[in-house]
């Protein structure tokens, strides 16, 4: 395979994990710019989905896709109750209330996971593996990673046409533009966050399905995903989903590129690149690259 | 009633008297252990003082190795704690990396006193003794502050906390990939010295520096520019405070420290590879004492540490498996019910620190309570 070959190949990858990269971005994206959240355990709610598709394959025998019927209705109660005994009380509060509390969210999540099913990393196995060929140039498409393209895809319409065209998508990008005025015109706040966050922990939970037969799973990856999403966000702006797409391709072209052309880095260089894209996107371009909800300069 | 309670407990703590005996106590410690070295060398007592003062001492171990060991430990978190409160409580910058600190200092330490696998060390920068070692392990954490804060502390709120969150984890997988300077997954072993009451005494004389120094620092000029950053930043600069030298001065003052304490700490445990030393919960630990404690308070930082590291060993030897579920569930309490920590329940109210006046006060008739009008 000469450079070219290689080049192009490398692309086709960045492209197909970046469509999970934006997707697994959404949840925190929404969440931050309806409520103003910044919510930490957000990877460890991905890291929740992936374990819940993990034991439906490998303790019932169900094909990872088919797991996001279960997943999507157990992890939106899952939000919808968080949001209703703790999320409601710090909305609030200053953002470090938030930070923090969150975080003792991820502590819980991340090591009640792990007294369960230890910390020995896993995968699932789906059917659906192998490669496409094509007859010009000899690339390859996974079918794994084509498959997850597209469930990720189908899940940010959804979301997207929800958020435009529905009464209720209208009623939380309401809130998210003004809370009193909101309130006013006779939205309930309060349900409309409670459900705005048990769809943003359903995505993340399907997000982490997706993830699942693509990298090993285990109880402590959730930082890792939590700045990727953060990185992402500052560069989409808040609750931007074609930005989070486009942010989402470019953190994978960049990461896969690097991979692939700077020998000796590894497998280290997904956090290296994501927190050096954030690092130069917040100081050059502090209100993200695309617009969004609202800038980021007006949460506090 | 309970404000009274609480008014006699924060006198008796700030009382100078009991703070010098705690003190006075604390140098004196290790003397027993020192003492129970000397009756053991000894071939027959001399007198029955001596007889059951070493029998006492020889078969009780009041202090052994193993309680050095845990003071010497729940000091490194005060002193880091304090070193926290620094940025995240008087500056009101929260830093979610602050370890990064401490990794490298353990890091700078570790080469320069020559545990470096790499054939190409430079010969300058190896086989240094231990404290010119710890020095420099303050200065490189100091200068990896000036680079790396000159970009983050220029972003607001959440944003600074969570680049921060990304240099820790960032410079960890960046450590652990080079590995023919870090070792990378078999680490760095230091030169074995075991010697506890030396790390006792000095994290003791560090810590008892480091809290006079950031009480020094809160009444001076500069620290009371700190807070001004903290309730107002816009409002400082325009009064002419230039708020970006002095957040980078103040982070740098900050890992400088964090750098030494990590650099004596890495010459204790004599090993350390990148997960030991970038550990993420010690920034947890840090953020976790200091609100419990108080943020943005001198003594709230020593108050949290030895409260959390004393409920932290009871739940360790009772509940081993649960007790990091416990630790985040705890951390969620004390953010919801107890925000402003131990240290804003003291203060709330208070009528003083003097014991003689509050004691006093108990036996004066108190003067009738108006119904305040508003």
């Amino acid at each position: 395979m000469d450079f070219s070959d290689l080049l192009i190949q490398t692309l086709i990858n960045g492209i197909l994990i970046g469509g999970l990269y934006g997707v697994m971005t959404l949840g925190f994206s929404v969440i931050w710019g309806v409520m103003g959240v910044i919510n930490l355990a957000h990877g460890e709610f991905l890291m929740l989905g992936a374990y819940m598709a993990w034991v439906l394959n490998k303790q019932q025998g169900w094909e990872p896709f088919l797991t996001l019927l279960v997943i999507l209705p157990v992890m939106f109660l899952l939000g919808y109750v968080i949001q209703i005994v703790l999320i409601n009380r710090i909305i609030e509060k200053p953002h470090l209330i938030a930070l923090l509390v969150t975080y003792g969210l991820a502590i819980v999540m991340a090591s009640t996971v792990k007294l369960i099913y230890t910390a020995n990393p896993r995968i699932t196995t789906t059917q659906f593996s192998g490669y496409w060929e094509f007859d010009f140039g000899g690339f390859v498409l996974p079918v794994t990673k084509t498959l997850v393209l597209i469930a990720a895809l189908l899940m940010m319409f959804g979301l997207y046409f929800f958020l435009n065209r529905t009464r209720f998508g209208k009623s939380i990008r309401a809130a998210a533009q003004n809370k009193e005025a909101a309130r006013m015109v006779g939205i309930e706040i309060n349900k409309v966050y409670a459900a705005t966050f048990g769809i943003c922990i359903a995505l993340t939970g399907a997000a982490g399905m997706l993830l699942s037969p693509l990298g090993s799973i285990h109880p402590f990856m959730g930082a890792a995903w939590t700045l990727k999403a953060f990185a992402i966000t500052a560069m989409a702006g808040l609750g931007n989903i074609p930005g989070a797409l486009l942010g989402g391709m470019m953190l994978g072209l960049v990461e896969n590129l690097l991979a692939t052309f700077v020998p000796t880095v590894g497998s280290s260089v997904g956090i290296i690149s994501s927190f050096a894209l954030l690092v130069i996107v917040l100081v050059t371009r502090p209100q993200g690259l695309f617009g969004g909800l609202k800038a980021p300069q007006e949460i506090r | 009633m309970g404000r009274k309670i609480l008014d006699l407990i924060r006198a008796i703590i700030f009382n100078r008297w009991v703070l010098a005996a705690i003190v006075v106590l604390l140098f004196l410690m290790p003397s027993l252990f020192y003492a129970r070295e000397w009756c053991q060398e000894l071939d027959a007592f001399t007198s029955p003082l001596q007889d059951s003062v070493c029998t006492y001492l020889i078969e009780e171990k009041p202090v052994t190795n193993a309680v050095l060991l845990n003071f010497t430990q729940l000091f490194i978190l005060i002193i880091l704690a304090s070193n926290w409160n620094l940025t995240g409580g008087f500056t009101g910058y929260i830093d979610f990396g602050h370890a990064v600190f401490f990794g490298l200092g353990g890091f700078a330490t570790a080469l320069l006193m020559g545990s470096s696998r790499w054939e190409d060390w430079p010969a300058l920068f190896s086989d240094w003794s231990f404290w010119p070692a710890m020095l420099g392990a303050g200065i490189v954490a100091a200068i990896f502050a000036l680079l790396i804060g000159s970009f983050t502390l220029r972003l607001k709120g959440p944003y600074f906390s969570i680049a921060m969150l990304g240099t820790l984890v960032a410079t960890r997988e960046i450590v652990r990939a080079s590995s023919n300077i870090s070792g990378g997954g078999l680490g760095l072993s230091l030169p074995v010295y075991l010697n506890r009451p030396m790390f006792y005494y000095l994290s003791l004389v560090m810590l008892l520096f480091v809290v006079n120094f950031v009480r020094w620092i809160r009444s001076t000029e500069f620290g009371s520019s700190l807070v001004a950053i903290r309730e107002d930043e816009v409002g400082a600069e325009m009064r002419g405070i230039n708020t970006t030298l002095n957040k980078i001065t103040v982070f740098c003052i900050s890992a400088f420290l964090t750098g030494l304490v990590g650099g004596m700490w890495a010459y204790m445990n004599t090993f350390l590879d990148a997960d030991i030393a970038f550990n993420q919960n010690r920034t947890i630990d840090m953020v976790m004492m200091t609100m419990l404690g108080g943020l943005g308070t001198v003594a709230g930082p020593v108050i949290g540490s030895t409260i959390l590291y004393w409920l932290r060993d009871v739940l360790w030897a009772n509940f081993l498996l649960f007790h990091q579920i416990f630790e985040g569930i705890l951390l969620i309490i004390i953010v919801l019910f107890v925000p402003e920590g131990i240290m804003g329940l003291l203060d709330k109210d208070s009528s003083g620190t003097s014991l003689n006046r509050i004691v006093k006060g108990w036996f004066k008739k108190e003067p009738e309570e108006h119904p305040r009008t508003s």
